[in-house]
């Protein structure tokens, strides 16, 4: 059984999903939403992870540094102009955007490996400078200064209606992007470099559009992650484990789909509520539980659970591959070996 | 004066640095795998030293790698053989970058849970604060002793490389992995044994830097950093390129703790950027 | 019994099938030339006679040993060696290093380094170089005593004239004489079939996969040859 989603299913689920969570916060306590946005924001990085991994072929190991130049832009901005955060937050997306987009030139002259563990070098330099700049705050970090302009009676309602509506917004977007000319040009990119070039797709130029636009969208959800702690601190903002969640929540769930990292971050929570809660672990163990998962996955079903998982039921949400699902060997090798003759 | 003691100080550390990254170029030569776990288990080896040396209070801790190595190669093979095989023939070349990722990830945080956060070092008594003098300058025997040691493992690595029978199955297998079959040989085994010897190498190095200074679970990702910037400036694959990356960074790392004592690493990195901007082939290009 | 029997084998690429239902004997000592257009399947089966190909069902024994299923480590150190197409010396490698890497497979026989530069002398001068500084020629003369060095018991030539001068290719099929002197069978892989029938006993020939002829190499008629070669 194959589900296809047509415009108006799409439109309907779209409906559906604007008005739970416009309601949501009239329904759920203040814990429950904070978690919900905790869950919303880092759905939105994982998807723009996936968006340089899954579609673009790049792996970075250094995407926290975007999420701090967003956080940062955003706590600096607010306080020189002393305006509500919310009013300054398309400058977060702006600063990590630029920042990519200076930074691709010497990156995208190294491959694989090397441009991932680049990225994660560069996050290190830009922490530890962060960490010396008194201007910036230092290594104790910065209040949101103009927290006292927030209505804090809203402050969680409106939270988590940013990051539902980023969440909402990225995937429409990736959605519609996937499945444009730009997108079928960057997943071949991913597939075979020197095929794509050869039929004409700009690979540097689609791989810069996907780097610029993943460091935008993690610079936001960035911003508002921190916005929703009224602090920021280097050691938090510029720390691995943004690359380790979203790395986990993609491989998990599955690179390369828009489903996978819905999955990946339902798994990822679930598991952290499981683990650190009713089992009372630390978040030590939690980590190491969710890596041993992500490698398992790896090994076993190395295109993620929501791939193996859409083979096998056959249901199609928001597909965005392209090529029909190759008949495997083993479906040729039955009849073959009746003709074996003796 | 002071600062031909910081040079000379910073190549003593260098080689120590080649050290690091020596085993992660090996792995990467033979088998175009970055090992991002390689961090980990370097600490993991100098934890396994502060643990013997507990145990064994009257012994030297220098004398405790030799059982650390030993241990290492095991983890090394075992490591490869259960996990790193499985997708390094894979034709997506992300995949083991990001399954070794994932293997730092849950060494780390294992080593956070058993052993604590807290800061460890390696105490090696007198040895630590003894110095020569030459010409009026002030040099450690124990950086000395450890720069000597990284050459003559250099040494050694290339000789076994080069002259054995084994050194040619790892080269030839680096070459062709298949038609190295044809010769009867085991691609997958040769893997396992280069791992054992890159871990050993890195345990090496791991214990030696934890005699020099403190560590903690967290500083996996450290080591692998510069183990990593050492491969690349020195050129891929290029073993004496690698101790001429070493001991450059390790002069940038002195030299920026003159000028600011709380750099930390950030001179280094930015001696690796920079040179990354100005040549990405790295200070040596040479071949295996 | 023949050293090497094959019965119904059948190989596949990917999703295709490449080779439909091979029957193929070589007996102790033979010399059999395997010829067919491009595409035909010869190098694919070559391939999974030694167990580079893992595609593979039906039977195939060698010296009596099952080795259908067998990897290409385990099936080297039996005594089947394949010289590869396109040579794939290892390039990191001198020529001397190179041909040791024969006697890894540690399978006692007559032939040595000492043999191998004997049967090429050009390769003993070149001892000390790497595969990207000799020419073509020598490269294949540097893969056949790669193969040499792992004594044989029948080796698999897939090719081996290949971009090779006349003048080479004769000196190639020459050494011949000397390797098939130790009682070493050969199948020869071939486009050149006048050269691969002066140098066998028997020919097979395949036709997109199949086997279209068969038979002793000599008396040949020359449109049976061509028919089979090309179809129609």
């Amino acid at each position: 059984m194959t589900l296809m989603p047509t415009r108006t299913i799409l439109l309907a689920c779209a409906i559906v999903l604007v008005a739970i969570i416009a309601g949501a916060p009239f329904v759920l306590n203040e814990g429950i939403l904070r978690l919900a946005t905790e869950c919303l924001l880092l759905l939105t990085m994982a998807q723009m992870w996936n968006l340089l991994a899954g579609y673009a072929g790049l792996v970075s190991l250094g995407h926290q540094v975007f999420i701090a130049f967003g956080a940062y832009a955003l706590f600096l901005t607010s306080g020189w102009l002393e305006v509500t955060p919310i009013w300054v937050l398309p400058v977060a997306p702006l600063v990590a955007a630029a920042v990519a987009a200076i930074i691709a030139f010497p990156l995208f002259r190294l491959r694989d490996a090397y441009f991932s563990i680049a990225m994660w070098v560069f996050a290190e330099i830009i922490g530890a400078f962060t960490m010396k700049s008194q201007a910036v705050g230092g290594t104790s970090g910065v209040p949101l200064a103009t927290s006292k302009l927030i209505d804090f009676d809203w402050f969680e309602p409106t939270m988590f209606w940013l990051a539902g509506g980023l969440t909402l917004v990225t995937i429409a977007a990736l959605y519609k992007m996937m499945t444009s000319s730009f997108g079928l040009g960057l997943m071949s990119v991913r597939d075979n470099d020197l095929a794509a070039m050869s039929v004409g797709v700009d690979v540097r130029h689609n791989r810069f559009i996907a780097f610029v636009l993943s460091a935008a969208g993690c610079g936001l959800a960035g911003a508002l992650s921190f916005m929703g702690n009224l602090f920021i601190a280097p050691l938090a903002a510029f720390d691995v484990n943004w690359s380790v969640y979203m790395m986990f929540i993609v491989i998990i769930g599955g690179i390369g789909t828009l489903e996978g990292p819905i999955l990946g971050v339902i798994i990822f929570f679930g598991l952290r509520e499981l683990m650190t809660g009713p089992l009372g672990l630390s978040g030590g163990w939690y980590l190491v539980g969710l890596g041993i998962i992500a490698v398992v996955v790896m090994i076993v079903a190395p295109r993620g659970i929501w791939p193996a998982l859409r083979d096998r039921l056959g249901v199609r949400l928001l597909d965005v591959h392209r090529a029909a699902p190759r008949p495997a060997a083993a479906t040729i090798l039955p009849g073959a070996s009746e003709r074996v003759t003796g | 004066m002071i600062w031909v003691e910081t040079l000379i100080n910073g190549a003593l550390l260098g080689g120590l640095y080649g050290l690091l990254g020596i085993g992660l170029a090996l792995v990467f030569g033979v088998m175009r795998v970055v090992n991002i776990a390689h961090g980990e288990f370097m600490v993991l080896s100098a934890f396994c030293a502060v643990l013997l040396s507990n145990l064994f209070p009257q012994v030297s801790p220098l004398l405790m790698l030799i059982p650390v190595i030993a241990l290492s190669f095991a983890v090394g093979w075992l490591y490869q053989a259960a996990i790193v095989n499985r997708v390094v023939t894979s034709p997506d070349p992300l995949s083991p970058l990001l399954l070794t990722f994932g293997v730092s990830v849950i060494l780390r945080n294992v080593m956070v849970e058993i052993f604590g956060a807290d800061v460890r070092s390696l105490q090696v008594g007198e040895l630590s604060r003894a110095s020569l003098e030459i010409a009026g300058l002030n040099i450690g025997i124990m950086p000395l002793l450890t720069l000597v040691l990284a050459a003559l493992l250099f040494m050694a690595l290339q000789l076994v490389l080069r002259h054995t029978e084994f050194g040619r199955i790892v080269r030839a297998t680096a070459d062709r992995r298949d038609i190295v079959r044809l010769s009867g040989v085991k691609p997958d085994r040769v893997y396992n044994y280069v791992m054992g010897l890159s871990l050993a190498l890195g345990a090496i190095g791991g214990v030696l830097l934890a005699v020099r200074s403190g560590f903690t679970p967290f500083s996996g990702a450290e080591r692998l950093l510069i183990a990593f910037e050492v491969v690349v400036l020195g050129g891929l694959g290029s073993f004496w390129g690698a101790l001429l990356g070493g001991i450059a960074l390790g002069m940038a790392q002195l030299i920026g703790l003159k000028i600011d004592p709380n750099a930390g690493l950030l001179y280094a990195h930015l001696l690796f950027f920079i040179m990354l901007l100005i040549r990405p082939s790295g200070l040596v290009s040479s071949r295996v | 019994m023949a050293l090497l029997d094959v019965n119904g084998l059948q190989i596949f690429y990917g999703d295709l099938q490449a080779v439909f239902d091979m029957n193929f004997t070589v007996a102790d000592g033979e010399a059999v030339a395997l010829v067919g257009a491009n595409g035909a399947g010869k190098s694919t089966f070559l391939k999974a006679l030694v167990g580079l190909n893992e595609e593979r069902r039906g039977a195939v024994h060698f010296d009596g040993i099952d080795i259908s299923q067998m990897p290409a480590e385990q099936v080297s150190r039996l005594g089947l060696i394949m010289v590869p197409e396109g040579r794939l010396l290892f390039d990191s490698l001198t020529i001397e290093e190179n041909l040791l890497m024969g006697s890894v497979n540690r399978r006692k026989g007559s032939w040595t380094l000492r043999r191998v530069f004997d049967l090429f002398p050009i390769l003993e001068e070149r001892r000390r170089m790497f595969p990207g500084q000799l020419s073509g020629g020598q490269q294949q003369m540097a893969a056949i005593g790669r193969a040499l060095m792992s004594n044989p018991r029948l080796l698999l030539c897939d090719e081996i004239s290949l971009g090779l001068a006349p003048v080479v290719v004769e000196q190639i099929y020459r050494s011949f004489a000397d390797i098939r002197r130790e009682g070493t069978a050969v199948v020869l892989v071939e486009q050149d079939v006048k050269r691969a029938l002066a140098t066998s006993e028997r020919i097979y020939c395949l036709l997109k996969g199949r086997v279209s002829l068969t038979g002793p190499a000599q008396g040949l008629q020359p449109e049976q040859l061509t028919h089979a070669y090309f179809g129609n």
